[in-house]
């Protein structure tokens, strides 16, 4: 849902052990997976598709239930995990560090100071 | 009370029959400031707060894991047109559920509201579906009280206060709008230390606004007010402590606040005055579940105005991606400003004004509110230019409207058996046109220091909460008079951002200390006439 091809196998990963999770501490969350799994699997299994197909499969179930809870869980556990902050240049918790007021801050250089430039 | 660190709770300062007292119920902006004015004022005061007493140093730099510290969680409902109540259908607000109430997670922009927006209707007349209502006071009134105010508070460029230094973000921001030909554009008046003062050290421009300020570098009522008001010895503060009712007596005066403590026990404190500033969703919310015989509809409400003309400003975001690097999360979140568009221009399509702040947000943030639901590959590469990014947020002028409202859904209850509240909002066609304004400002000032590509970014939960108690001149029309002093009940009193009548453009922080320091007086010389 979230593809970023640069990402390891295991972010990814651990978004399935989010969602088991969720089943093991919410019956109806567990009821919901179980439904949207076998209907994903409903024809051909959904790992046997092609990419071009499993996404085709995605966007037919787009907005329900199944898809929300796990669409929602993705987002928030790759975009909260290190491994994709440094892919794409955050650099996280910065308190413990002194802040930027040291390090960079106001470093972009390619645009002036614009009260300055008043 | 306040937590000790081996864990004991101490007993309280003042009893719970002492009917002397000053209960103060919510300690934010409004509720902490007015809680240590009358402290120094000489008042016993005992502030009921529902959240912790968290101190900075357990504050987190972490999106999610700081909403879980800090946000309030409980649950609501929403209904209506607006974007949120199908985003974020239990979220429709992002306030914070903690001492110092949202002041902690404030990042500080200190717009005064003009001297016009205190006066929309007889400005404009009516406007059809809009409940508007002239504010019974204005400017010159506040003038004092914003003086004092941005003295306390540490606002920069005010009483000689160095001006924030231009970040990363607002380099793009700033030099954008320069070249659109905005003149206003500067780095704003913001309620942080850019050096040392009253105590607290300067910023260090580590970019966690939203989450709290570990370097207490911020004003919140946290860091600045409830200290001073602890040593004076008359602060009564008592965390974890959610207030369910207020009770009155048979004349109709208020006479105590009953409220859950921290072991889930009922408590019941008496109090000569009453003071109730919750954030509006949770103002109205307990004003409603204090409906009694006396007054059936909900307390102080004969008007039937409390939990209407809900207005949570016009809200939304521009994001921008780049060929060069900005590193928009690096400095002070919000330290920027452009204010021409905040003028009263009907010529625009709408009245009102609003405002270009800066503003970023991390990656886990970003990725939720960017385009709430969107997924795939698209979104994903995105997502990859995250540090060639720059941001900001639009704010302005909402219409109040009759039928938003804070409602009780007697369907759904909370954990002490009272019932949630339900937020509706629809759009106003005002705010429509204002928020399609400002996108369309936004990208052009990204536009015109080449931008590869802008976002237009829907309203998140709103931090602005407003007009559910609102100030009003007539009791049939409003909720309050414009002390804050509840029109059907002369010991209650609201000291939050409900009692706006309108909500101008500015973001509100600096005008509920500024009402809230008035009430202060207001009390004080009602205290001494002997008429409280």
């Amino acid at each position: 849902m979230y593809p970023h091809d640069a990402l390891p196998d295991d972010v990814y990963a651990r978004v399935g052990e989010k969602l088991a999770e969720a089943a093991r501490e919410d019956s109806s969350a567990a009821r919901t997976i179980e439904d949207g799994v076998s209907a994903l699997n409903g024809g051909r299994p959904f790992t046997e598709l092609s990419a071009d197909e499993q996404l085709e499969t995605l966007k037919g179930i787009e907005g329900s239930d199944f898809f929300e809870l796990v669409r929602s869980t993705t987002v928030v556990e790759v975009y909260s995990d290190q491994r994709t902050w440094q892919l794409v240049g955050y650099e996280g918790p910065s308190f413990g560090k002194g802040g930027y007021i040291n390090r960079g801050f106001d470093d972009l250089d390619w645009l002036p100071d614009p009260e300055a430039a008043s | 009370m306040s937590t000790q660190p081996n864990g004991h709770r101490p007993v309280n300062r003042f009893a719970a029959d002492d009917s002397d007292v000053i209960v103060v119920i919510g300690s934010g902006a409004g509720g902490g400031t007015l809680a240590n004015e009358l402290c120094q004022k000489g008042a016993k005061v005992v502030l009921i707060e529902a959240g912790k007493h968290h101190q900075p140093e357990d504050f987190i730099n972490d999106e999610w894991a700081s909403l879980n510290q800090l946000a309030w969680l409980g649950e609501r409902t929403t209904s209506g047109s607006w974007r949120i109540a199908e985003g974020f259908p239990n979220l429709p607000a992002w306030t914070c559920k903690a001492v110092g109430g949202t002041t902690v997670h404030w990042a500080g922009c200190c717009p005064r509201f003009k001297e016009w927006e205190f006066r929309i209707r007889s400005e404009h007349g009516p406007i059809d579906g809009a409940s508007l209502l002239d504010w019974p006071i204005g400017l010159s009134d506040l003038e004092p009280y914003y003086d004092k105010a941005e003295d306390r508070m540490g606002v920069t460029r005010t009483n000689g206060i160095p001006a924030p230094p231009a970040n990363n973000n607002f380099k793009v921001m700033g030099n954008g709008a320069r070249r659109v030909g905005y003149k206003g554009v500067s780095t704003g008046r913001m309620a942080f230390n850019t050096v040392p003062r009253d105590g607290r050290p300067a910023t260090i421009q580590d970019g966690f606004n939203y989450q709290g300020d570990k370097q207490r570098a911020h004003w919140s009522t946290l860091t600045a007010e409830i200290p001073k008001a602890e040593k004076t010895g008359r602060l009564d503060l008592r965390p974890e402590s959610m207030a369910i009712r207020i009770e009155h007596d048979e004349s109709g005066k208020v006479t105590g606040v009953v409220y859950v403590d921290a072991e889930g026990n009922l408590q019941r404190q008496k109090a000569r005055v009453v003071c109730v500033a919750c954030n509006a969703i949770e103002t109205a919310r307990l004003l409603l579940n204090s409906a009694s015989s006396l007054f059936p509809d909900g307390l102080a409400n004969s008007s039937g105005q409390v939990g209407r003309n809900y207005m949570r400003h016009v809200t939304g975001a521009v994001f921008a991606t780049f060929d060069k690097p900005v590193r928009m999360y690096r400095g002070e979140t919000m330290a920027g400003i452009v204010t021409d568009e905040s003028r009263n221009d009907p010529g625009r399509g709408f009245v009102g004004g609003y405002y270009l702040q800066l503003h970023s947000l991390g990656v886990p943030f970003l990725a939720t509110f960017l385009s709430p639901r969107a997924w795939g590959r698209d979104f994903a590469q995105i997502m990859e230019q995250y540090d060639h990014m720059a941001g900001m947020w639009l704010v302005g002028e909402d219409m109040p409207q009759e039928n938003n409202r804070v409602t009780l859904n007697r369907d759904v209850h909370d954990q002490f058996g009272q019932p949630v509240p339900n937020v509706h909002v629809d759009n106003h066609p005002n705010d429509t046109a204002m928020r399609e304004h400002a996108y369309a400002a936004g990208e052009s000032v990204y536009d015109a220091v080449a931008a590869t590509r802008t976002f237009r970014v829907p309203p998140y939960p709103t931090s602005h909460n407003l007009g559910t108690a609102r100030m009003s001149a007539r009791p049939e029309d409003g909720v309050v008079n414009e002390f804050g002093r509840a029109h059907d009940v002369p010991n209650l009193f609201v000291s939050d951002g409900s009692v706006m009548t309108t909500g101008a453009a500015a973001n509100p922080t600096l005008t509920i200390v500024a009402l809230a320091l008035r009430q202060a007086d207001h009390i004080e010389q009602q205290l001494k006439a002997g008429a409280l």
